[in-house]
């Protein structure tokens, strides 16, 4: 056996403690985790080799490895640890140090990533929507009925998302390519690509079911809460395509009454993502033991802060009150910004590494490598 | 203080007597003190009587408990309770108060085993003796080497007057089923906890499948499989069906070395697989043993043992601790399942039967504070001489039977002290 000189990485190390993962040193390989987790393969079991990796300060191991993305977290190996290790935090910690790891550009993985960057972060979108709002002459409340596309018509609405979204996207697939480079080993990787297309539509029909979440023992309840987000998130993405269709090709005006197909779809998905969002952090708060670092909460709390300001925003419209109407629906304007522009840096990022990841894992399973 | 140049008046208590128990009582006794030993169950002689063979010599466990039995015997200064159990510890070094209950015997020292009651007994009760993969009688003989040698009614099932078949029998007048439990007040200078260990309840682990799958058992199940005087007479079959071993996997540290359980190790249970494994081996020349680990910790020279029975090739020891363990309902086969860390894959065996190595857990766990015991948060004793009370053998910390006795040897010496010092 060719000889493996080991490298550790110290500040590495000390990262995936900070993003979450400060029990890892506790561990002493047992591998209790990786017979009790529920979606760990016999071949190729985890979470304990990552464990070992964390332990040693093997990044290159560590961060390019498609395990850490079948972990969903359940939670399985910290109770059944008889170490109090916690694999599953520091997996997730691996995760968030991962998205980070392949940011591009990477100052917004670390201003995203860090609390301290938060106001920057979100004063920027906020003072472009002003600027925009300033530049148009709106940014008094405006006198009769609550129109917000009077207010800040949708094209301008657009004209600051799209190029942004654009970005999101770019920035999204460098990322994942460099990911992907590091996780194929070179000599594999046109195997691997093959019917890569095929791994990918499984996988996504895996996700659709949620059906690896299903596997969960400890902490079940995740799995309605993370369902809810998901189909909230879907419902909200199915809206926003139609009101699209009014706007450019049926060049109908909004507001839609309430009756309206896509009214409806909308509100029903904002109340579902509400739900979601709330059992989440239901869940986080009623569960101490879980480590849940800024890289979570950041996330968790701006959906909640998406969802719960676009609910106020059509409440206050309903109610006819501008005073606090048009401030809210700038506020949901920042909210949403957070969350598409911020996306390849945010734990959100975790739709697509994760999914990159388990179409890989697939295929590699099926040539059987 | 005042310091003394002999023995002072007082007597030494004794809890416990077990082969830590029987050693510190004669250590002191030898020496010229009073001891009083009191022992919960109807004989003395503890865990290392229900063993098969026991370290360093691989000795039955006759060939240390008859000898201490014999200095017993003839030591006028070793008064000794069965079924004897400390209720309350009140005082100060040199004058403590010791209340002891002492259950019903129903059986008098004019017994001479003659197995007449039993005979007649019609109530069956479990055997703990042989944690309960066998059955005996309501009046029974503890065991094969019971000291004292006297048989025993077990209150809790005997129907008493109303049946009283084995008064009738008996010829030597040894059976009285008007007993009644019984308090002793005693007063002692100093205080020896010997009180000894429990198998961690196995079921607890509810991965391992202990009391769902006839054929988990545990390590001290399978002592008593393997003693002459157990269940099967020696023969190691496994409980469901009594088949013999082609297949057997150890799991070790089952419940020890873990925080959800007994957090730390019991130093015993990693050279007691190896022993059992060779019990197996001896039996079953054949057989494919698998013994899953953590670490193997076999300290100071057993690791020479460990040498030995790991070039057995039919025995594989593999890195990696079972987590799962699931049974074949047609044909009662276990299936344990574990990470082999040597190669980062799982693996599945398929065994007759799983022993499951559980730990230690001090006997003192979960009792109540008026024994006035300095207990640590695992509830083993800690000394404090000072106080005159001191802990030997497995009530102190998980140990083999040498060092129970030179744990005993030093618990004795210093319930001297406080006589002397006093």
């Amino acid at each position: 056996m060719a000889g493996y000189s080991v490298d550790p990485d110290v500040k590495f190390v000390k990262e995936i403690q900070k993003l979450g993962g400060e029990s890892l040193k506790k561990c002493f390989q047992c591998a209790t985790c990786s017979v009790i987790c529920p979606l760990s393969s016999d071949e190729k079991p985890f979470p304990r080799k990552e464990m070992i990796w964390a332990q040693w300060g093997l990044k290159d191991k560590l961060v390019k490895n498609s395990d850490i993305w079948a972990c969903h977290q359940c939670g399985d190996c910290s109770t059944y640890c008889p170490r109090g290790a916690r694999p599953g935090d520091v997996v997730a910690a691996a995760r968030a140090y991962a998205i980070r790891e392949y940011a591009f550009p990477r100052f917004m993985g670390n201003l995203v990533g860090e609390g301290k960057y938060l106001p920057v972060i979100l004063a920027i979108p906020l003072a472009i929507i002003l600027l925009v709002l300033a530049a148009l002459g709106n940014l008094k409340i405006p006198a009769g009925e609550i129109v917000y596309s009077k207010f800040l018509p949708i094209k301008f609405v657009d004209s600051i998302f799209l190029p942004f979204a654009g970005l999101a996207i770019i920035s999204l697939g460098l990322g994942v390519r460099k990911f992907w480079n590091e996780m194929s080993p070179s000599r594999y990787r046109h195997l691997v690509g093959r019917n890569f297309f095929k791994s990918l539509l499984e996988t996504i029909g895996e996700i659709v079911g949620h059906v690896r979440f299903k596997k969960c023992g400890t902490n079940v309840g995740r799995f309605t809460a993370h369902l809810a987000v998901f189909y909230g998130f879907v419902g909200l993405f199915a809206t926003t395509t139609m009101v699209v269709f009014y706007e450019y090709i049926l060049h109908r005006e909004t507001p839609l009454p309430l009756y309206d197909p896509a009214k409806i779809l909308g509100n029903i998905s904002a109340i579902i993502l509400f739900i979601g969002i709330s059992l989440v952090i239901r869940n986080r708060l009623a569960n101490p033991d879980q480590s849940s670092s800024y890289f979570d909460w950041s996330l968790i709390l701006m959906i909640f802060g998406v969802v719960t300001s676009g609910i106020l925003t059509e409440l206050l419209r309903l109610a006819n009150i501008a005073n606090l109407a048009y401030p809210m629906y700038v506020v949901h304007l920042m909210f949403v910004f957070y969350i598409i522009g911020y996306l390849p840096y945010s734990k959100l990022a975790h739709m697509v590494y994760r999914t990159v990841a388990l179409a890989y894992k697939r295929q590699v399973e099926t040539i059987g490598m | 203080m005042t310091s003394g140049t002999g023995p002072v008046s007082g007597t030494i208590l004794v809890v416990g007597g077990g082969i830590s128990g029987l050693t510190a009582a004669l250590e002191a006794a030898e020496v010229g003190y009073d001891v009083i030993l009191v022992e919960k169950n109807p004989y003395l002689g503890g865990r290392v009587a229900q063993l098969n063979k026991y370290f360093p010599k691989l000795c039955p466990p006759t060939c240390g408990l008859e000898i201490n039995f014999k200095r017993i015997k003839t030591n006028p200064r070793v008064k000794f309770y069965t079924l004897a159990e400390v209720e309350k510890v009140s005082g100060s070094p040199g004058n403590y108060d010791v209340s002891v209950k002492i259950t019903p015997r129903y059986v008098n020292e004019k017994c001479v085993a003659c197995n007449a009651c039993a005979e007649v007994c019609p109530v069956t009760r479990e055997n703990d003796f042989n944690f309960g993969m066998d059955t005996n009688k309501a009046a029974y003989k503890p065991h094969d080497m019971a000291f004292p040698m006297q048989y025993v009614i077990d209150g809790k099932v005997c129907q008493k007057e109303s049946c009283a078949k084995c008064v009738a029998v008996c010829k030597y007048d040894a059976i009285d089923l008007k007993m009644e439990p019984k308090n002793l007040e005693l007063k002692v200078g100093s205080i020896v906890w010997a009180t000894g260990w429990n198998p961690y309840d196995a079921a607890k682990m509810d991965n391992l499948g202990f009391g769902k799958y006839k054929n988990v058992i545990t390590n001290m199940m399978m002592e008593r499989l393997a003693a002459p005087n157990g269940p099967t007479a020696g023969k190691i079959l496994r409980p469901s069906d009594g088949k013999e071993i082609q297949k057997i996997a150890f799991v070790q540290c089952a419940g020890s070395r873990d925080e959800n359980h007994l957090p730390y190790c019991s130093y015993i249970c990693c050279l007691a697989s190896l022993k059992q494994a060779t019990y197996v081996a001896e039996q079953y020349p054949d057989a494919k043993i698998f013994i899953y680990y953590i670490d193997i910790r076999t300290p100071g020279r057993y690791e020479n043992f460990y040498r030995k029975v790991a070039a057995n090739p039919n025995i594989s020891l593999i890195k990696g601790k079972v987590a799962q363990i699931e049974e074949d309902p047609a044909t009662k086969d276990v299936t344990v399942v574990a990470e082999n860390t040597a190669t980062g894959a799982k693996v599945r065996e398929k065994v007759d039967m799983a022993v499951l190595a559980a730990g230690m857990q001090p006997m003192m766990a979960g009792t109540d504070i008026s024994l006035n015991a300095p207990l640590n948060e695992s509830s083993f004793v800690l000394a404090d001489p000072q106080r005159g009370i001191s802990a030997c053998g497995c009530a102190k910390e998980p140990l083999d039977v040498v060092s129970c006795a030179e744990t005993a040897t030093g618990a004795a010496m210093k319930a001297i002290q406080t006589l002397v010092r006093r």
